[in-house]
């Protein structure tokens, strides 16, 4: 987008994310250490991909709520295939296209029905929770252990001649996050569809009189946020190496704050692929930071509430003031 | 409900010596202006003459560099503008500010809602009250009545009522006619004498100098800032008020016509039906000419034009693009046919404010600037934008600069890049000139004929009659979404025109002789 406002907010946020690490380096041992930064990008990581999924929603001027329980449906499946002797490829196919028919069942309420985002994914939420807790009766099941290695096993592991670790690896689940995050920012970004929903965002009237397929690109945007998702779900669930009918439950509240915090704007038009990685790595830096200073996890909610609230009330300042 | 006036000629409120500057900008400079009791004082100038910061300053919203407000005999100082509207000085803006869930009475009464002795809203007595106001003012709508199902024209009285229920003895108005029809702007010209004949000094700001005739008693001029002159109406002529606006010579109004309508027809439309707006309208578009579209508001103009584009839904009809039978059944479909529609709300419905000059340009043909699979060229984009910047002279700084931050004639500019980049071949413009200054007017005009002349059909629909005489080569007028004639412009006048639209003039079809 243009400008150089917009810079400045990646100045703005990326400056957090330095001071925040500085903060935390020197107050908390161990947290700048090899192991550290890795075990914290890996929990950082689907926050991540779930915050790209729903900027995406987002910057159409909508809203996907129900990332958690499409996480939880698409993981339970793909175990469930698994335990029905698929191969482990097949079965994680089977999570991911089911979260792209969920994006699509999202995006059809609302682009042929015609519902607010909000009521429509209100709605699938539950629906979605519904079900997957129906087929398992609320049970978690352990899947195949071939199933849990792409949760479980890292890259560029390192072991010195008696078999001491020297450097754990980088996790699969980080480096498919760095992929998601490199493709889906350009095609949000390089690609017609990109411009399509920037468009639809920024003023969708306009988009449609000059002749933009409103619709679709509003079909695509779910389908991102439903197929990110089910990524998370499945990834969650080799980690796991169990299904979670109960799992992330409140996700989608992380995912959007993430977004948010990245200085995408709920009315619309305005967010990247970029805010969303910086957003989610905020949250990922205050929760493994706190944790290691002794902070409660009630406390760390307190703590990124007000991140939520002050990145918000920052970037509204300074509108006012331009 | 107003102290009488003992001398109709006193002065109400004078300012003297203001000035004000923005970062980068000296928008007033050592401007003084008085308005007297009892009178309409009309304030010209170009976008950017100053008029707006004037009345800002004037209703509390800004505060003044230097200068002085002299109220009523008083200096005063206003800090906001509830305290500018306490002490009498009231703004109707362009953009009305009422709530539309509300009723009239509710709304006239919004935020000073009178209370029962239960400290409850007492709807009885703002029911009453609002019902003497509208009496006062000769006005037929009921206090009870939702304001959303008002039309625009009616929403305006209210807002005028709401003001004076606040005993307001300073009335500002903002370009109030520019989105009412020929017989509402009447009824509003009544309302304001009825003001004037109260008391109530005026002040009218206006781009439609035509009209000021019917109300006006003085005219001040502003220019880049300054003022330039005041003078009773009518002691200048119009020509010499547009001279001192622009501060150039302008020779003419609308630029010389050197476009020839062929007898190749573009368009065909036969007997149209769409919604309720639009009952059986047939026309043709011949390649290189301006046809003009003309009817009262409500008459079904846009709603025509919107049902070619396949912007809304058709019931019958047949649509015919070089003889060939077309469905636009969505605005692509049109665009497909190189059909394009420049709405009448540039910022609601054309532009992305949000987004670049560029991104603008490019949105309704983003195909053209995208390589295989999707993936857009930055470098054709920047290439479409240089082009259309400097044939259709758009002032910006970047490329990218925010539409938001561009003038109103160079948003126009970049609605119209848009459809040449789409390489359309009929320009629908709704309302092409509305909210742009005298200069810009003449700016799009020419790249009207410009179009007409490379061989494009172009539609326009306009509310101001002279710029359908001066623009057009034909003109069809509706009338409750019927054709009510197709008049050749060169032998037909104002009064022609209104009578059909009216619906009182007699069925004719002079057409053209093909």
């Amino acid at each position: 987008m243009s400008g150089r406002r917009i810079s400045l907010d990646k100045v703005f946020t990326f400056g957090a994310v330095v001071i925040l690490f500085a903060v935390f380096s020197v107050t908390a041992t161990n947290f700048f250490t090899v192991r550290n930064l890795l075990t914290m990008a890996l929990q950082t990581s689907t926050i991540t991909m779930m915050g790209i999924g729903v900027t995406y929603v987002i910057i159409t001027a909508g809203i996907d709520l129900s990332i958690g329980s499409v996480i939880a449906l698409t993981g339970t499946l793909a175990v469930m295939a698994a335990n029905v002797g698929c191969p482990t490829w097949l079965a994680m196919t089977v999570g991911l296209v089911t979260g792209i028919a969920c994006g699509l069942g999202n995006g059809l309420l609302v682009t042929h029905l015609r519902l607010p985002p909000f009521i429509a994914t209100l709605g699938t939420m539950m629906i979605f929770r519904g079900v997957v807790l129906t087929i398992t009766n609320a049970n978690s099941n352990p899947a195949p252990d071939e199933f849990g290695n792409l949760g479980n096993l890292t890259l560029f592991k390192v072991a010195d001649a008696e078999g001491t670790t020297v450097f754990p690896g980088i996790s699969y689940i980080v480096l498919i996050m760095i992929a998601m995050a490199l493709i889906f920012h350009f095609l949000l970004k390089k690609t017609r569809i990109g411009r399509y929903i920037y468009s639809i965002g920024s003023n969708e009237e306009a988009a449609r009189l000059s002749g933009i397929k409103v619709s679709q690109a509003k079909l695509v945007a779910y389908v991102v946020s439903g197929f990110l998702s089910a990524v998370v779900g499945v990834l969650l669930a080799s980690r796991m190496v169990t299904s979670q009918p109960n799992g992330g439950i409140g996700y989608e509240l992380n995912a959007i704050a993430a977004s948010v915090i990245g200085g995408t704007s709920l009315m619309g038009g305005i967010g990247t692929v970029g805010g969303a990685v910086v957003g989610s790595f905020i949250i990922g830096i205050l929760n493994t930071g706190l944790t290691m200073q002794g902070a409660s996890y009630f406390a760390q909610q307190i703590v990124i509430g007000c991140v939520v609230i002050g990145a918000v009330a920052i970037d509204q300042l300074r509108n006012r003031r331009s | 409900m107003w102290p009488q006036p003992e001398d109709m000629s006193d002065v109400l409120l004078k300012v003297e010596g203001i000035r004000k500057s923005f970062p980068g900008v000296l928008a007033l400079d050592n401007v003084s202006f008085e308005l007297r009791r009892g009178e309409v004082h009309a304030l010209v100038g170009e976008n950017g003459a100053g008029k707006s910061t004037l009345m800002k300053i004037l209703s509390g919203v800004i505060k003044p560099d230097r200068g002085t407000i002299v109220y009523k005999g008083e200096p005063v100082v206003f800090h906001s503008a509830v305290e500018a509207q306490a002490a009498g000085i009231s703004i109707i803006f362009q953009e009305l500010n009422l709530i539309p869930h509300l009723t009239v009475a509710q709304n006239i009464f919004v935020g000073r809602e009178p209370l029962t002795l239960w400290r409850t809203l007492d709807e009885k007595k703002m029911k009453t009250d609002a019902q003497a106001i509208l009496s006062l003012l000769n006005l037929k709508i009921s206090p009870s009545a939702e304001v959303r199902h008002l039309p625009i024209s009616e929403q305006q009285m209210v807002e005028i009522a709401k003001v004076l229920s606040q005993k307001s003895e300073v009335l500002i108005m903002d370009e109030p006619t520019s989105a009412l029809t020929e017989s509402e702007i009447t009824e509003l010209f009544k309302v304001i004498h009825t003001l004037r004949d109260h008391g109530v000094g005026i002040i009218y700001i206006s781009h439609r100098l035509e009209e000021l005739k019917h109300i006006v008693d003085r005219l001040s001029i502003f220019r880049d800032g300054q003022y330039i002159s005041t003078n009773p109406y009518g002691a200048v002529s119009l020509k010499d008020v547009v001279n001192a606006m622009v501060g150039r010579k302008l020779e003419m109004q609308f630029p010389p016509r050197n476009n020839v309508p062929t007898t190749e027809v573009l368009l065909e439309v036969n007997h149209l039906a769409a919604g309720t707006r639009v009952k059986d309208v047939s026309f043709k578009l011949y390649r290189g000419e301006i046809l003009g579209f003309a009817g009262l508001m409500g008459s079904g103009r846009s709603e025509v034009a919107r049902a070619v584009f396949g912007a809304d839904p058709k019931d019958k009809g047949e649509i015919r693009l070089l003889g060939n039978l077309i469905h636009t059944r969505s605005p692509s479909d049109a665009i497909r046919q190189g059909i394009a529609y420049l709405p009448e709300n540039r910022k609601q419905d054309g532009l992305a404010v949000l987004m670049g000059m560029s991104e603008n340009l490019t949105m309704a043909n983003i195909p053209a600037i995208s390589k295989k699979l999707g993936i857009l060229s930055p470098a054709d984009e920047k290439a479409a934008a240089v082009q259309y910047t400097e044939s259709l002279q758009i002032k910006t700084p970047r490329y990218d600069q925010k539409v938001n931050n561009l003038s109103g004639g160079n948003q126009q500019k970049v609605v119209v890049g848009k459809w040449l980049f789409n390489q359309s071949k009929i320009l629908i413009f709704d309302e092409p000139t509305r909210g742009i200054d005298v200069g810009a007017k003449y700016a799009v005009y020419q790249l009207m004929e410009r179009l007409a002349r490379e061989g494009v059909g172009i539609i326009m629909i306009s509310s101001e009659l002279p710029e359908i005489l001066g623009m057009s080569d034909r003109v069809i007028v509706l009338h409750e979404g019927r054709l009510a004639a197709t008049l050749n412009t060169p032998e037909t006048d104002q009064e022609q025109i209104l009578s059909f639209a009216a619906g009182v003039g007699q069925p004719q079809q002079p057409g053209r002789s093909t």
